[in-house]
């Protein structure tokens, strides 16, 4: 079965384009992770997704559902943790959680929920009293209540400190594992790379990119860097590294000599060290980084 | 179900905000000064029938100003604040419509209304009833049926007006331009339409159908509305003089119904095609 399925999806504001013919699908089960700068779509693809707004042209279905046409039936499914809400109501921390279950017709255990977010000991205080974080594990809670099918969490780790990202990281796993499709949209390479099985990247309102992240680092071509210090850098040698195939860069920092290159030209580069008389003392390499291959993409630097 | 539980919660976060209190206590002591002006002053002019059912209509006459005020005050954000905040995205995450959120919303701001009002006017009538001696129930049944009504309509217009629109200033602008114009100007405005029809003059003697004009609006509709469910005739407040189908009580609560229904089925229509 498909969770999320857009098809040709075009959003515009007046002659703002917010989503360009968008073709997306996330399949069930599964663990997505939205990925753009801020201003991309992100938060666009996902009102559209809940009917809070009306693509221009195409059409989006949720969980086999027209996301336009039967959209209670979605959000009966669906938990949702948005962003960009307002300030929430009088109601203590619990009782958003109960008005939830109520909504939902679920038959969760407010204290569970609150416990398993983190929030049990300000529960009984007004909501509108919480701190950012402690809004968005409420909203996190919220979310779960019901067992939905699918999550749809918007920036989710917004104003969650290290602990907390990483507690909102093990909901996620544990959602998956009970057989939830998580859609998990952030502008924060390090989120979606730790939890999700697949990714899309959106830049402008285009999905520019959907594959797994090893599968993106391959198809982007991003290199990796090599760091080989030795006891001293021979004239010349940055020359005859960078002429070496699969070798896109070189420069000395010192007694050290950086080469961007592929995997396997990195033993041709040690070898070409030796060859110069230089004596290797230490050699680093490093994967090109997700925000290499983000950039690389979205076209930044 | 969907549209008690959004009624629900938005009377809870009035009950919690203080505000009902706060208006509670205006009402009462408003409905208490108004009664009792109304005792003294009929007898101080020495008006022979001082009646139960005289009170429950001054007391409606009197409070229309301050309902409608306050309507606009507590329900001109209900739809505009929250799509402003993006508040309205948590309603609307859950399985909710925009029909139960609005509806909801008109429930939800009508009791947080409704309770001061009535509470207001029971205060108003008792002190009334005391002094005077006698006690009409029927009148003042009457009297508050006719309240509540007229403040689920105010708010059902407030709400409908807030629905138009994602911004609380546009929302302000447009709430107190309609209380301006259909509640402060439309003396002129009724005037302006005599004038106009009668070839840009005014006539000596104005036509009958100016009664109609002159029960648009909803706080007039209110307090003539309430004359056609009370017993009798009140002293100075008679059905018009004239012979005509219309010339009747009852159009105030069928402007009433128009008042409770359009505004709000625009501001649906509007709401339920918007981008939130």
């Amino acid at each position: 079965m498909v969770a999320i399925d857009l098809t040709n999806v075009t959003k515009t504001y007046g002659d703002v384009t917010a989503l360009q013919s968008v073709d997306l699908t996330v399949e069930d089960g599964e663990v997505f992770g939205f990925l753009g700068p801020n201003g991309a779509g992100k938060s666009t693809t996902i009102d559209i997704l809940l009917d809070h707004a009306r693509p221009t042209a195409g059409h989006a279905q949720v969980l086999g559902m027209d996301a336009q046409d039967e959209t209670v039936a979605v959000r009966e499914r669906t938990g949702v943790l948005p962003e960009r809400f307002g300030p929430l109501g009088e109601m203590t921390g619990r009782q958003h959680v109960e008005f939830t279950v109520e909504a939902k017709d679920a038959d969760d255990d407010p204290d569970r929920i609150v416990e398993r977010v983190g929030i049990d000991h300000a529960a009984d205080r007004p909501a509108s009293g919480y701190s950012k974080g402690m809004t968005q594990r409420l909203m996190l809670g919220m979310a779960l209540v019901g067992q939905p099918d699918l999550l749809i969490l918007d920036e989710p780790t917004t104003g969650l400190d290290p602990n907390g990202a990483r507690q909102m990281r093990e909901i996620v796993r544990a959602e998956a594992d009970r057989g939830a499709t998580v859609f998990f949209s952030s502008h924060i390479l390090q989120q979606v790379e730790a939890v999700c099985d697949r990714v899309g990247i959106l830049d402008y309102g285009n999905l520019v990119a959907v594959d797994s992240i090893d599968g993106l680092r391959e198809a982007a071509g991003t290199t990796g860097e090599m760091t080989v210090t030795l006891d001293g850098v021979p004239d010349g040698l940055a020359d005859e590294i960078e002429a070496i195939d699969g070798v896109t860069s070189t420069r000395v920092d010192g007694n050290a000599i950086v080469a961007g290159c592929e995997n396997p030209a990195k033993a041709a580069v040690v070898e070409a060290c030796r060859q110069a008389g230089a004596t290797v003392e230490n050699i680093e390499t490093s994967e090109a980084s997700l925000e290499d291959l983000f950039a690389a993409y979205t076209g930044g630097a | 179900m969907s549209t008690l539980a959004v009624a629900k919660k938005d009377f809870q976060d009035a009950l919690r905000s203080k505000a009902l209190w706060g208006l509670s206590i205006i009402f009462i002591l408003l409905s208490l000064l108004i009664a009792y002006a109304f005792t003294e002053f009929t007898a101080m002019m020495e008006v022979e029938e001082q009646t139960a059912q005289g009170l429950a209509y001054f007391l409606a006459s009197q409070i229309g100003l301050f309902v409608s005020i306050t309507a606009i005050v507590i329900a001109y954000k209900a739809i505009a604040g929250e799509r402003e905040s993006g508040s309205i995205k948590i309603l609307l995450s859950l399985p909710h419509t925009r029909r139960d959120v609005l509806l909801g919303k008109v429930l939800g701001r009508s009791a947080t209304l409704a309770v001061p009002t009535l509470i207001g006017l029971v205060a108003g009538a008792a002190l009334g009833s005391v002094l005077m001696g006698e006690f009409a129930i029927v009148s003042l049944s009457a009297l508050l049926v006719m309240s509540l009504v007229f403040v689920v309509t105010y708010i059902s217009i407030m709400v409908g007006i807030s629905a138009l629109t994602g911004s609380t200033s546009r929302a302000s602008m447009l709430t107190i331009g309609f209380f301006l114009v259909f509640e402060i100007l439309w003396g002129v405005v009724s005037i302006g339409i005599v004038w106009l029809t009668n070839g840009l003059s005014l006539p000596t003697e104005f036509p009958n159908w100016v009664y109609l004009v002159n029960q648009v609006p909803p706080s007039a509709a209110f307090t003539t509305g309430l004359t056609a469910l009370m017993p009798g005739d009140i002293a100075g407040v008679g059905t018009p003089e004239f012979e005509a189908f219309y010339a009747t009580p009852w159009v105030g609560v069928i402007m009433l119904a128009f008042w409770l229904v359009v505004p709000l089925a625009i501001g649906y229509r509007q709401f339920s095609k918007a981008d939130l």
